[in-house]
């Protein structure tokens, strides 16, 4: 009977764990052994839960403790067995790894191999010959730990990627701040960063305003708002006079020959799996004080009006085609609308996540009567408390469903 | 030809296309992070039967979907257009759209839907009750 050495000292980091790591002090037997001695062995070890069975080096075998127990325990089987090769109660075929094995290898191989590798514990080797074995429970154990290590260093990666796009998100916010204190921006990601964005900038005496959903939320989202963003800006600089036509024109034709999404119509199957096919919905606003403009263009986007006095929401449908997506023409052009507004006019734009989000008591879209009656409501009221009162209008229609989407609101009164 | 069926999960919705019926089924809910993969396979499969001909027999087509992602909407339409083109050609094909009586935004995507694929035959579905969970 022999123990197993320990792990060297230097074993491998946790995270790239493999089945040499886990290997435990365990006596072996070979087929000369008898049950007798097997019975003593584990009389001897009672946390051993399975037995390993060497023949010249290699392992043959593995010993269940509960299966042996029973066997043993019947009547007349001590009297039989007792003097017999230990191999009598074996199992022949336990799992065997190599040491190298990689820990998450090591865990599907477990799970294949059915439910005894987690009570009997599994067989180490090194090119074949015996060198120890390890324990279901060690495995889970280890498997865990490192989920939950892969787990926080996404998630603090993420935070960080957080942290970058609210920086990129702050002069939008600032320059809103400053030009319409009477204002609501709401914007959700659904997994801490996403894909809806907006960008505010003054221009003349006025501003544009867009507030966008591109394609996907969370980290994929997150890049696609860092491309348009950088696209729109390129856009405003290269459109001085700001026709929004001319705007979505030159971020749609950029973006389509950023990502290659010019035509995917010749691509096979398997290709225009691998291709992008991103882009974004969205609402762009440009506003003139001094004529009291607001000129819109819109991208699946509605744009929403309270004028003083309305009895009714206006919504202004923008466009059906969205932008950047290899399925829109590289020409294609967003109409633009002109609308000359009251002062005290309340402007609307939301992202899809706030109209579709299921919830209620039928389960079905928040959609969009629900908006116009909280914004007929608080009319009158400081944006601040329009706000307050859709989120909690959204929070109790979403109930217990998880969100579905990004969710982003941009209202002002002008 | 084989029918494809795809149970629900809590992301991608039942896929349940009898091809030897002709009757063909989107239910559930759909916002798979790649939508593109969900779906890759799911356009292959209808695209070989709709080749195939059948002698031209009428397809039935039943959506009955809760909430889609915008990456869904894209392949949803993908699949609504490969239909269309299918009536085009001259098959007849019935799409019955199934929405809570109360669900503007769905009625509203089914109207552009029908819109868009006029060839198809479009019934829009009320239900007072939401579709079972």
């Amino acid at each position: 009977m022999q123990t197993a050495a320990r792990p060297a000292a230097n074993a491998p980091h946790r995270l790239a764990g493999r089945a040499a790591d886990l290997l435990i002090d365990a006596p072996t037997v070979s087929p000369a052994h008898t049950n007798q001695d097997v019975f003593q062995l584990f009389d001897h070890h009672p946390a051993l839960s399975g037995l390993p069975v060497i023949e010249d080096g290699r392992p043959i075998g593995l010993i269940n403790r509960n299966i042996f127990m029973d066997s043993f325990a019947r009547p007349f089987h001590r009297e039989v067995y007792s003097h017999k090769s230990c191999i009598a109660f074996m199992d022949k075929s336990p799992l065997v790894v190599e040491a190298a094995t990689p820990l998450q290898e090591l865990s599907f191989r477990a799970v294949e191999h059915g439910g005894k590798t987690l009570t009997d514990g599994f067989i180490v080797t090194a090119d074949g010959d015996y060198t120890g074995m390890g324990t279901g429970i060690d495995l889970v154990r280890a498997i865990s730990e490192l989920q939950a290590e892969r787990n926080r260093q996404v998630m603090e990666s993420i935070a960080y990627a957080s942290v970058i796009q609210r920086s990129f998100l702050r002069p939008s916010r600032e320059a809103l701040q400053k030009l319409l204190p009477d204002h609501l921006l709401l914007w959700e990601p659904r997994d801490t960063v996403g894909g809806d964005a907006f960008y505010f900038t003054p221009r003349g005496a006025g501003f544009v305003a867009t507030l966008f959903d591109c394609t996907g939320h969370g980290v994929p989202g997150a890049f696609m708002t860092l491309i348009m963003a950088s696209f729109i800006e390129n856009a405003l600089i290269a459109e001085p006079d700001c026709s929004l036509t001319a705007l979505l024109g030159r971020v749609n034709r950029g973006v389509k020959r950023a990502l290659g999404q010019i035509d995917h119509s010749h691509a096979d199957e398997s290709e225009s799996q691998e291709r992008s096919d991103d882009g974004m919905d969205g609402g762009f606003l440009a506003w003139e004080p001094a004529t009291r403009t607001l000129r819109y263009a819109g991208a699946r986007t509605p744009l929403l009006l309270l004028r003083p006095g309305a009895a009714e929401v206006e919504q202004i449908d923008g466009d059906r085609a969205g932008v950047g997506y290899a399925g829109t023409p590289l020409e294609q052009a967003w109409t633009e609308q002109a609308l000359t507004l009251e002062p005290g006019t309340l402007v609307c734009v939301a992202s899809d996540g706030l109209y579709d989000q299921p919830g209620g008591p039928k389960r079905i879209a928040f959609g969009r009567k629900r908006l116009y009656a909280l914004l007929l409501e608080h009319r009158a009221a400081p944006l601040p408390q329009l706000r307050q009162a859709l989120v909690a209008a959204y929070g109790d229609w979403q109930g217990e469903e998880p969100r579905r989407d990004d969710l982003s609101v941009l209202a002002f009164r002008i | 030809m084989q029918a494809l069926y795809i149970p629900a999960s809590n992301e991608t919705p039942e896929i349940h296309f009898d091809y030897a019926s002709h009757q063909l089924a989107i239910r559930g809910e759909s916002y798979p992070e790649n939508a593109m993969s969900f779906y890759a396979p799911v356009r292959a499969s209808l695209q070989s039967y709709l080749e195939a001909g059948h002698g031209g027999a009428p397809i039935r087509v039943e959506i009955a979907l809760r909430y889609f992602n915008s990456a869904s909407t894209k392949l949803i339409r993908a699949l609504v257009a490969m239909l269309n083109a299918t009536a085009v050609a001259g098959r007849k094909v019935i799409l019955d759209w199934h929405h809570d009586a109360e669900d503007d935004m769905m009625i509203e995507f089914g109207q552009d839907l029908s819109e868009e694929h006029n060839a198809i035959e479009f019934h829009a579905v009320a239900q007072a009750e939401a579709c079972a969970a």
